[in-house]
């Protein structure tokens, strides 16, 4: 009897045999402060705006220009796709992003919310063969224009960002501007690593300084829209690298 | 119609469009290729490109001069307590290397063990390297690299746990804490070959009773051995005396006599 004992203890504790090193594993993630809203997928966003009378306009495409002044911040989502260059988001795009996000989102644990309006610009079109005049094209169809710097879907809810990773990937791949996929950790990263590069340059001339100054007459050659945006903005392109 | 690459545009506002602006036809602001930037916009934000701050060494050429305490999770912290606790009732612990042991090997020893009372322990080494400094075993650290299992009981028995040993080739011994002395792998082989205590005492008494033994055999024997002996004696120490060889010749024949 004794020595039945024994063995069953010497079987439950051959069981735990352990190796060299000892694993210390990560604290799962909090989602105490996360709700999933009634409705957590993308909603239909229309083609048209709803105008008794739709008005052409003017091209201005100081909308794609410079960076972003609103919704550049996370609401209540953890990961979003952040344009990094500025561009007109159609409805086909649009499309695109809300299928395909639709279809990999489990409403149970995971929702999603636009960050961008339905398109309102109106783009017009001349038809195919015209001549030049004749008056203003008609409209064809409508646009969103989306600045560099601003949020286009943000998604959220008890999920990691691996989990969402891949499908906002996809979809950012197919946007007509460059974008990003980032969390609220790695955005509020990079502008912290932005004023950083900016605190600890090493280089004594900065594209600021000699803009403001117009050092050797260098205003001649820049745009005033330079000299705000420090030399960092060029069109709708947005250039990182610089300080 | 003579076009006019570049006009001066004067406006009273200065800096709030670049004096020289090309008029005849050119691209807008925003455009979906990249403009072609004037040469001296091109030298201006090629000297005013970023330079990271040099570190003065290499970064792995020091060691960081503030050492950061990791806080140590709750089961190392746990797996400390285990060893302590162990440490401080076993008398015998023993290190040995364990290379790809069987679980069936491993039992069958763990088995052999049991039946002398000897307890084999895992601990992981991120606790042995923390724990062992701080005590007074801090010396033996280097035996706990690698694949280790520790061998502990209550009494040092040594000669039963190396014959279980030898039946499981692929356990080495490296060493180990024997009654508060540490021991290599020869000094726990010459432990091993120690007397018990009881043989050690008794060689002990024996030593120590040696002389009166001899003497007790001695007398036990024929007086004319004992007369002769210390005859022998005294002619060894003082050569040539004759009184003191007649003298001792009658003290003998009383003590026969006597006996």
């Amino acid at each position: 009897m004794e020595s039945w004992c024994g063995v069953t203890l010497l079987l439950q504790q051959h069981l735990k045999i352990l190796s060299a090193g000892l694993k210390t594993y990560e604290l799962p993630q909090d989602y105490s402060g996360v709700v999933i809203p009634e409705k957590p997928k993308l909603k239909f966003l229309n083609k048209v705006p709803n105008f008794k009378k739709a008005k052409k306009e003017m091209k201005r495409l100081r909308d794609i220009q410079g960076p972003a002044k609103g919704a550049t911040s996370f609401t209540y989502g953890q990961y979003a796709i952040v344009a990094m260059g500025g561009g007109y988001l159609e409805w086909g795009h649009l499309e695109m992003m809300r299928l395909t996000i639709n279809r990999q989102l489990d409403p149970s644990t995971t929702f999603a919310t636009w960050r961008v309006s339905a398109p309102y610009k109106p783009i017009t079109r001349k038809g195919l063969g015209q001549r030049m005049g004749g008056g203003k094209g008609a409209i064809d169809f409508y646009v969103t224009p989306v600045k560099c710097g601003r949020l286009i879907v943000e998604v959220g809810g008890r999920i990691e960002l691996g989990e969402v990773e891949g499908v906002l990937n996809q979809v950012a791949r197919k946007l007509p501007f460059p974008a990003k996929v980032m969390s609220k950790e790695s955005l509020a990263a990079m502008h912290q690593e932005q004023a950083e590069k900016e605190a600890n340059n090493q280089n004594p001339w900065t594209f600021q300084r000699i803009a403001r100054s117009n050092m050797l007459g260098l205003r001649r050659v820049i745009s005033p829209f330079d000299l705000h945006n420090h030399g960092r903005f060029t069109g709708k392109f947005f250039n990182p690298s610089r300080v | 119609m003579a076009a006019t690459l570049c006009s001066r545009i004067l406006l009273t506002k200065p800096g709030c469009l670049p004096l020289a602006q090309s008029v005849r036809h050119g691209s807008k602001a925003v455009t979906r290729h990249r403009k072609p930037m004037h040469i001296l916009k091109q030298k201006l934000l090629a000297v005013t490109e970023y330079i990271p701050p040099k570190p003065s060494a290499a970064p792995g050429a020091y060691p960081s001069q503030t050492k950061r305490m990791e806080q140590e999770s709750g089961l190392v912290r746990f797996l400390k307590k285990k060893v302590e606790t162990t440490f401080e009732e076993c008398k015998m612990l023993v290190v040995v290397q364990n290379n790809a042991t069987n679980a069936e090997d491993m039992l069958l020893l763990r088995h052999r063990l049991h039946k002398h009372d000897i307890a084999i322990k895992f601990f992981p080494n991120q606790v042995m390297r923390s724990y062992l400094p701080s005590s007074q075993y801090r010396n033996m650290l280097p035996l706990f690299i690698g694949q280790t299992v520790m061998f502990v009981s209550k009494e040092p028995k040594v000669k039963e746990m190396l014959r279980v040993l030898r039946s499981s080739p692929q356990m080495i011994l490296l060493g180990g804490c024997i009654e508060n002395t540490l021991l290599s792998r020869e000094g726990i082989l010459n432990y091993s070959r120690l007397p018990s205590i009881t043989t050690v005492q008794g060689e002990l008494v024996g030593g120590l009773t040696l002389m009166t033994s001899q003497t007790v055999s001695m007398l036990q024997r024929h007086p004319a051995h004992l007369s002769a002996l210390l005859q022998q004696y005294i002619k060894q120490n003082q050569p040539g005396g004759t009184p003191e060889s007649t003298a001792p010749e009658t003290t003998p024949k009383t003590e026969g006599a006597a006996v």
